[in-house]
């Protein structure tokens, strides 16, 4: 059996975590890799939040937000974009391979798209972490 | 040439009394340039320029020590890649315009101890201080002309294969003392309370180790990301010769790539992460 990741989802509470809640309560299986951080917007994560997951041994990082144009204070996922991609460079700069920082828009009615999303990251994460041992922080 | 005229400028600032305060380069017992703070007419001729005026002096300009009681104008001698912190310095609202004297000074390129043109120096667009942004402009137009920079040194980094990077990385990483060099020197650094400091949270452990330095560094970065302007005092005082100014080119690169924006152009402009355009890129999102 495959080793249990940790992978850490942050979640807006508008869009992808009610997404998330309407994945499981249309029973829709996924991966359990994932633990799910709910905060208020994508833009209140602080990419330092990011960066302490994997400075503190996460295998992976998802952040998800509303689809832009659908933030519930309506510029928020806008700005989580910018910094996300400012992060996402830097760790990937610095050595941390770029699958296993992900970012996506997954609305309230995007359930299946969740459990697609979640799918998909945990593969990827998986798949950097059974190739090198390197890249797993001391 | 520029020596005499710049103590001829000093001079001129200093007699009427408003300012009081001219932040320039001076020379210590042993010969080294050192920032150096005049006063009085009689310190000016003291001032020194030349190809070893390493420091980034607009430092001072938000440096609570040297300010206290300068309630009047305050000089301050510039080349053009300190008169880019500057401006940033002006765009945050760390520093007002009407109580700064700029001087700036036309540089024909620093040289290190050897006598080697300095790596930032290379590339360095040159030209005069634009003059809308000085008082006071020192120096004729250079005559030197600029390499394109074509962020070589980036690409070597960006062509490893993740796995190659962190060892790259770790190999100058595990030799960081925590020294906060690279932090106190950096002009745009300037936050009374640094998250570094910070204990509640503690965002990266202040024992120095391979995990918590490469927390640090990406910190730093990430905060200057967008802001930065290459001066490259973090990289000149590092005591063990981490090339920092390679971090701080390849977020200016991925700033430029993406946002299409360059610090330190004008005093007006918002730091990139302050704001947004609705089709700014997002291929990496799922």
């Amino acid at each position: 059996m495959d080793k249990k990741l940790k992978i850490v989802g942050f979640l807006c509470n508008w869009c992808s975590y009610a997404g998330a809640d309407l994945a499981g309560i249309s029973r829709l299986q996924y991966p359990v890799d994932i633990r799910v951080i709910r905060v208020p917007c994508s833009g209140r994560i602080n990419p330092l939040l990011v960066l302490k997951c994997f400075l503190e041994g996460a295998d992976g990082v998802l952040v998800s937000g509303c689809h832009p144009g659908d933030c519930h204070y309506q510029e928020g996922n806008y700005y989580a974009r910018r910094r996300m991609l400012l992060m996402k460079n830097m760790l990937e700069y610095f050595g941390i391979d770029s699958r296993r920082f992900h970012m996506a828009w997954v609305s309230a009615a995007e359930g299946a798209k969740w459990a697609d999303v979640v799918g998909r990251v945990v593969d990827d994460v998986r798949a950097v972490c059974q190739t090198s041992e390197g890249t797993t922080p001391k | 040439m520029i020596s005499a005229e710049l103590k001829k400028t000093a001079k001129d600032l200093l007699k009427d009394g408003k300012v009081r305060l001219i932040i320039a380069y001076g020379e210590n017992a042993a010969g080294d340039i050192v920032p150096f703070f005049v006063t009085g007419e009689a310190l000016a001729d003291k001032m020194v320029w030349n190809d070893r005026c390493y420091y980034n002096l607009t430092k001072y300009l938000t440096d609570k020590d040297v300010m206290a009681g300068q309630d009047g104008v305050t000089g301050i001698v510039v080349k053009l890649c300190d008169l880019k912190a500057l401006k940033v310095l002006i765009s945050e609202r760390q520093v007002k315009r009407d109580r700064i004297k700029i001087i700036a000074i036309v540089c024909e390129g620093l040289k290190d101890e050897s006598g080697r043109s300095l790596k930032k120096c290379e590339t360095c667009p040159q030209g005069s201080p634009d003059r809308e942004s000085c008082d006071v402009i020192i120096g004729e137009k250079s005559g030197r002309s600029a390499a394109e920079d074509s962020y070589g040194d980036i690409a070597e980094i960006d062509n490893l294969t993740a796995t190659e990077r962190k060892v790259f990385w770790d190999k100058y990483f595990e030799k960081c003392l925590r020294c906060y060099a690279c932090r106190n020197i950096c002009p745009l650094c300037y936050c009374r309370e640094c998250v570094i400091e910070q204990h509640n949270p503690e965002w990266v452990s202040p024992a120095p180790s391979q995990t918590a330095n490469a927390g640090f560094h990406a910190i730093r970065a990430y905060h200057l990301a967008g802001r930065c302007v290459d001066c490259g005092e973090c990289e000149r005082v590092c005591p063990v010769g981490i090339p920092l100014r390679k971090i701080n080119r390849k977020m200016a690169k991925v700033v430029w790539d993406n946002f299409n924006f360059k610090p330190g152009e004008d005093t007006e402009s918002k730091t990139p992460i302050a704001w947004y355009k609705e089709n700014d890129p997002q291929d990496f999102i799922k």
